[in-house]
C-alpha cells in the first residue's frame, strides 16, 4: 500500500518502510527532514499503523541486520535519496519500570503472607501465630527491607537505557521472583523451622554480611546513576568514588551484582535454609551471565578499559 | 515424553549423535559439519549405540522365546539398557562442544528424562520392574533408538537410505504414544511404593529447613506430560510433512 502524497522533490527525504519478512510496502513517507531521527520516523509510522507503537518497532537497513537506534539520524545513514527501512514487530512491550515494580512488590507481599501465617498455608492451629525464634523476625525485616529498597531504587535511582521489554518477560520474571519468595518464606516461617546451628553468632555474622552488601549494592547503584545524566543514554566507564563501597570497581565490572550475591549468601547463612541457598545459586548464575555480557561490551566500547577488572568475582570470574 | 523427544526430527543431515526435536534451528541447513576427526568419532559413537540397542532388541526376543511369555522381560536386558541409555548423556556433551548442531538445553532435557525413568523410577522402585508397562516403553525406545542412531550414522556418511529416513519420520506416530503410555503407567505404578517407603523424600524438621516429597514430584512429572506431549508430537508431524514431501519432490525431478 503506497501512501500517496505530493512528491515534493525540493525539500525533505523520502522513506519507505517494508515488512522485513514479506517485503510488503507498509508505509511511504515523503518530505522527511534529513535531520530526523529514527525515533521521529517511528512516530510517523505509528500514525499509519497505530497498533505498532514506537516501542514495538524495530527498524533496520537490512531485513536481517541489527536494529537502528532511536538516536540515529536519517541523514547519516548509508541510504540513497529514498531510504528503505525494514520493519519487524517486536511484539507487545511493557516498560521496565512496570516490570520491576511488579517483580519486586510480589515477593515483599508474599513473604509477609507466610510470616503472618495467613490461613491455609500451615495447619489451622498455627493461623496468625508468631514464630518464637528471633532469627525468623530478623529474616522478615531483612527480606522486606531488601525488596523495599529495590522498589525505591526502581522509582528514584535507576536510569534505564531501554524503555521497554517484551511483554512475556513479565510472566517469566514474576514466576521466578514470586515462586522463589514463596518457597523460601514457607520454610523460614514454618512452625517446624530449625534455627541456625551456631546460634546467635551465626546470625550476627550473617546479618553483618547482609547489611554491608546491601549498602554496597546501593552505593553502586548511586554511583552508576551519577555516571549518566537524567534522560540520557550515555555510557561511561564506572570508577571508584570517595565511597569505600565503590572501591570494588577496581576489581570488578559489575560490583552491584557482586554485592547482590553477597546479600543473598548472608541471608542464606542467617536462615540456614537450603531453598535460600538454591535461590542464591540461581541468581548468581544469572548475574554472572549478565556481568560477563556487560564486561564484554565495556571492553568492546572502551579501548582504555582497566585490565585488572573481572566481570563479577575479583580475580576469578 | 522421553520416547517422544527421542523420536523428534533432526533437521538437516549433520545430526550426528545429538537429539534434535524442537530445538534445532529451522532456518539453517548447516553446510559446515563437524571436522573429520569429530565425524569419525561420531560415526563410531552412533554405530556403537545402534549396536547396543540391537543387543537390547535381540535380548528381548531371546528372553521372550525362552520364557514363553512377555512378562518380566526387563530383567534380561536391564544391564545393557542402563548402560546404553545412560551413555546417551554423551550427546549433551556433543552439543556443548559443538560437534552436533542441536540445542544443549533441549538435548539435556530429552536425555535426562530418559535417564530419570531408568534410574529414578524403574531402578529405584524394584516393585515396578515386573510391570508390563516397562516392556511397553522399552520396546518403543529400542525401535526408536535403533532407527535414530542408524539415521545419524548414515547421515554422517552422506548416504542415507530413504527407508531409514521414512522409518524415522513415520514410526514415531505409533512409537511415541506407546512410549509415553509405558512411561506414565510405570510412574503411576511406582507411586504407592514411593509413598510407603518415603523414597527420596525428606520432611521437616531438619537443620537445612528443606523438604521434598518425591511422591508429589512424580505426580507433577506426570502432569507435565499433558502440555509437553502434544507439542512434541505435533512438531514431529509437521517435520514429517516437511521432510518427506521435500524428498518426494526431489524424486519427481530426477
Amino acid at each position: 500500500r503506497l501512501r500517496g502524497g505530493v512528491w515534493n522533490q525540493e525539500k525533505g527525504d523520502k522513506v519507505e518502510i517494508l515488512d522485513a519478512k514479506t517485503r510488503e510496502k507498509l508505509c511511504f513517507l515523503d518530505k522527511v527532514e534529513p535531520q530526523a531521527t529514527i525515533a521521529e520516523i517511528k512516530n510517523l509510522f505509528t500514525k499509519t499503523h497505530p497498533q505498532w507503537y514506537p516501542a514495538r518497532q524495530s527498524l533496520r537497513l537490512d531485513p536481517k541486520g541489527k536494529s537502528l537506534k532511536d538516536e540515529d539520524v536519517l541523514q547519516k545513514l548509508p541510504v540513497g535519496t529514498t531510504a528503505t527501512l525494514y520493519f519487524r514487530d517486536l511484539g507487545a512491550q511493557i516498560s521496565w519500570v512496570t516490570v520491576f515494580l511488579t517483580e519486586y512488590a510480589g515477593p515483599l507481599f508474599i513473604y509477609l503472607l507466610f510470616y503472618f501465617r495467613v490461613p491455609f498455608i500451615y495447619g489451622h492451629k498455627y493461623d496468625f501465630t508468631s514464630s518464637r525464634h528471633t532469627v525468623v523476625h530478623l529474616a522478615c525485616i531483612c527480606h522486606s527491607f531488601h525488596y523495599i529498597k529495590r522498589l525505591l531504587e526502581t522509582l528514584f535511582v535507576h536510569r534505564f537505557s531501554h524503555g521497554t521489554m517484551p511483554l512475556r518477560n513479565i510472566f517469566k520474571n514474576c514466576t521466578y521472583y514470586w515462586g522463589f519468595a514463596a518457597w523460601m518464606a514457607y520454610y523460614i516461617n514454618h512452625p517446624l523451622y530449625t534455627p541456625p546451628t551456631y546460634g546467635a553468632q551465626q546470625v550476627k555474622l550473617a546479618l553483618a554480611i547482609f547489611v554491608i552488601c546491601q549498602l554496597g549494592n546501593f552505593s553502586i547503584h548511586m554511583a552508576l546513576r551519577d555516571l549518566r545524566p537524567a534522560g540520557s543514554k550515555t555510557r561511561k566507564i564506572p570508577y571508584p568514588t570517595k565511597n569505600p563501597f565503590t572501591w570494588l570497581f577496581l576489581l570488578v565490572s559489575c560490583p552491584n551484582y557482586t554485592y547482590e550475591v553477597g546479600s543473598w549468601i548472608g541471608f542464606a547463612i542467617m536462615t540456614q535454609c537450603l531453598p535460600v541457598a538454591l535461590f542464591s545459586l540461581v541468581g548468581f548464575t544469572q548475574m554472572t551471565i549478565w556481568a560477563k555480557g556487560k564486561h564484554r561490551s565495556y571492553l568492546k566500547e572502551f579501548r582504555d578499559y582497566p585490565p585488572l577488572r573481572m566481570p563479577i568475582i575479583p580475580f576469578l570470574l | 515424553m522421553a520416547a517422544a523427544a527421542a523420536t523428534a526430527a533432526s533437521k538437516g543431515n549433520g545430526g550426528g549423535g545429538g537429539r534434535a526435536g524442537a530445538g534445532e534451528a529451522s532456518s539453517s541447513r548447516k553446510k559446515k559439519g563437524p571436522g573429520p576427526l569429530a565425524t569419525a568419532y561420531l560415526v563410531i559413537y552412533n554405530v556403537v549405540m545402534t549396536a547396543g540397542w540391537l543387543v537390547i532388541a535381540v535380548g528381548l526376543v531371546r528372553a521372550y522365546l525362552a520364557k514363553g511369555s512377555y512378562h518380566s522381560l526387563y530383567y534380561s536386558i536391564e544391564k545393557p539398557l542402563k548402560f546404553f541409555q545412560t551413555g546417551a548423556l554423551l550427546e549433551i556433551l556433543h552439543c556443548a562442544i559443538g560437534i552436533v548442531p542441536s540445542s544443549v538445553v533441549l538435548t539435556s532435557f530429552q536425555v535426562m528424562s530418559r535417564v530419570f525413568l531408568i534410574w529414578a523410577v524403574t531402578h529405584s522402585v524394584k516393585e515396578v520392574q515386573s510391570e508390563d508397562s516397562v516392556l511397553l516403553f522399552v520396546i518403543a525406545w529400542t525401535i526408536t533408538e535403533i532407527i535414530r542412531y542408524s539415521f545419524y550414522t548414515f547421515s554422517l556418511l552422506n548416504h542415507l537410505p530413504y527407508l531409514i529416513k521414512w522409518a524415522r519420520y513415520t514410526l514415531f506416530i505409533v512409537l511415541y504414544p506407546m512410549g509415553v503410555s509405558g512411561e506414565l503407567l510405570t510412574i503411576y505404578a511406582a507411586l504407592p511404593f514411593v509413598r510407603q517407603a518415603g523414597l527420596y523424600s525428606i520432611s521437616l524438621p531438619n537443620k537445612y529447613n528443606f523438604s521434598f516429597d518425591y511422591y508429589a514430584f512424580l505426580i507433577l512429572i506426570m502432569i507435565s506430560y499433558i502440555p509437553i506431549f502434544p507439542q512434541l508430537y505435533f512438531h514431529m508431524i509437521h517435520q514429517r510433512r516437511k521432510i518427506l514431501s521435500h524428498t518426494e519432490e526431489h524424486k519427481k525431478f530426477e
